[in-house]
Formats: C-alpha cells, structure tokens, sequence
C-alpha cells in the first residue's frame, strides 16, 4: 500500500462513535446499511487489491528523489560566461517549480483544515491561514508578475527593483 | 331507407365531382363497398410495414463505423497493454537513495512505461544538459573569435603592421633602369 500522508500536518478529528445502547429488539438501519456497504463494496475492492498485490510482489520495483547540487548563482557569475548562466538558470528554473509546490502544499493544508473544522475556522486554523498568508505573500513578491517568460534573470531584475523601492 | 338514399345522393355527388376516379362511375355507383383499411388479410405480427421516406444516412453511418473501426484498431491494444502492465508490473515504491548508490536515470520515475521510455528512447537529462552547454560553449568561442576578428581587423587597418591590409608594390626587378634612347621612353 503507498505511504500515509503525514498524521502531523493533517490530524484527523477525535472519533465520535456512540458507545451502542440497544434498547429496542428492532434491528438498527445505520448497522445494516454499513453491513451492506462493507460486503457489496469495501470487501471486494479490497479483496481485488489483495489478488492484484500478490501478482505484482513479485515485480517489486523502487524509485528515488532526485536531489541536484547547487550551483553558482546569476549573481556569482562573471560577466560572459554563458554557461555559468545557463546552470543558473536552470537552478533558478528547479527552484520555481520546488516554490509552486511548496504553495500548493501550504494550500491544501487550509483547505483540509478548514473542511475539518466546519464552521469555526477562523478560529481554530489560525496557525495554518498565517502560514498561507505569509507564504503566498512572499511567493507574490519574488514571481508575482514575471510572466510565461520568466527567467532568473528577470527574477533578479525584480529583486533589484524591491531593494531600490524599499530604500527609497 | 332514408339514410341509403342520402348516401346514395351524396355518392352521386362525389362522383360528379371527380368522374374519371376508378370507384366512381355509374357500374358501381351504387354497389360498391368501402374498402375496409383495418381487416386486411396479414397477421398482426410487428404491423404494417412502412417505406417511411427519408433523406440517406449511408454516408454518416459509414463515416462513425469507419472512425470506430479504425480508433479501435489501435486504441484496444493499447487499451489492453496499459491495463496488463499496471496489473502485472505494478508502480515503483519511493525509497530513499542508498548510501554511495548513484540510480540509473530512469530509475527516477514511477510508472513503469515512463521508466521503459526513459530507459530505451530518451538521453540521460544529464546527457541533454552537458549536450546543451557544449553548445553554448561552442557558440561563446564562436562570437568571441568573432569579436577578436573584428578588433583585429581595427589595429591592423590603424596600424598597418600586420599581416591584413597590405596593398601588394610592384615588383622592382621589373623596372628598367638602363639609360633610354628618347626622354620619354
């Protein structure tokens, strides 16, 4: 079975089960219909799963997390030297996508806590809508308007534009 | 008694209408039946059968049989590739990378056809990188050569030591320095 997501960023409410209190000889609907569920669906679909696992055990395969070295900078190349621009670039290319995914993490935490929390959100997810906050700022503020075009370059570009805007 | 005779009029009339209709004229004026177009002599089997009159759809038929026909041509083995492959061979499990372990490059992938893609059609994306800096390499040498020529060409147009520019002089073994019989020879 692939991994569990991670318990910590995304804890499940405390169950809410009743403890059963059978004062009628009626039989309970919600009991016979969660039976009816368990044997028409979950139970052959896992059961399906089990047959296909045991056919697939044999060809048991792995893949790995690629990780890239880091490179010098935009900023620490010498003038000219194209190749060093084009590593930076593509540095700067992997790091854009590595922030997009980043956001999108810090989104569907919101978003699961807000579904977890129901009406109090607000409230009670203060700490992760912060954390969106703060994130999707700061994403705005390095590629806010760069464009389909962009490139580290017009990164920096912008990056310069703040720091001259901040001092003035 | 009344009522034959009113129908009988009222035929009379319709035929003077329409005298060259077949049921019409004196003959069977009078002794003929109305056909009855309820008891006719078939089985109620699915009814009557119609030639209901319509514009052909020969054509469009056979342009969706066609296009059936030749979708499914490739796409049920395909189909049927996809489904045996995840079945069988199922996706790889994301592990951490052993110590001093480097992975192949397709090695990167889940899904065992991107694998099998990346394994036997694609260059390793290491490959493709040094392949596209050895061509920016190449295309740096080439415009600084280009700019060193033109500098070049500036010094030894100024100068006029170098090898560039030089007007070739007229050979001086050539010129016939013994003393001439006119002035203006």
């Amino acid at each position: 079975m692939p991994a569990d997501f991670d318990k910590g960023a995304y804890p499940e409410p405390p169950r809410q089960t009743p403890v059963v209190d059978k004062q009628t000889a009626l039989p309970n609907p919600a009991l016979i219909l969660s039976k009816l569920f368990y044997y028409s669906v979950d139970l052959p679909v896992t059961t399906f799963r089990g047959v296909v696992d045991n056919i697939r055990a044999k060809n048991r395969s792995v893949y790995y997390h690629q990780k890239f070295r880091r490179v010098p900078d935009l900023t620490e190349c010498q003038e000219g030297d194209y190749t060093c621009y084009y590593e930076a670039e593509m540095q700067w290319r992997r790091d854009y996508k590595v922030d997009q995914e980043i956001v999108k993490v810090v989104q569907e935490r919101l978003r699961a806590c807000q579904q977890r929390e129901g009406g109090s959100y607000q409230q009670n997810c203060a700490k992760e809508i912060q954390q969106f906050n703060e994130t999707t700022r700061n994403f705005q503020l390095r590629y806010g308007d760069l464009g389909a075009y962009a490139s580290g370059r017009k990164c920096l570009m912008k990056q310069k534009e703040r720091m001259m805007a901040a001092q003035a | 008694m009344v009522a034959m005779s009113l129908l009988r009029a009222a035929a009379a009339f319709t035929a003077r209408l329409s005298p060259l209709k077949s049921g019409n004229n004196a003959a069977n004026l009078l002794t003929r039946t109305l056909p009855r177009t309820d008891k006719v002599a078939v089985r109620w089997g699915h009814g009557k059968k119609m030639f209901v009159v319509k514009a052909t759809d020969f054509y469009d038929r056979r342009f969706l049989r066609l296009l059936q026909y030749y979708i499914l041509l490739t796409g049920i083995p395909v189909a049927v590739i996809v489904t045996c492959v995840n079945v069988f061979i199922g996706e790889a499990e994301l592990v951490e990378t052993p110590e001093g372990y480097e992975p192949e490059y397709w090695e990167y992938y889940k899904h065992p056809i991107s694998r099998w893609i990346a394994r036997t059609f694609y260059d390793s994306p290491v490959k493709d990188y040094e392949k596209m800096m050895a061509a920016i390499q190449i295309e740096k040498e080439k415009a600084d050569l280009r700019l060193t020529q033109l500098e070049v060409r500036r010094q030894m147009r100024q100068k006029g030591d170098g090898p560039w520019f030089q007007v070739e002089t007229l050979n001086k073994e050539l010129i016939d320095n013994s003393p001439k019989a006119t002035p203006d020879n």
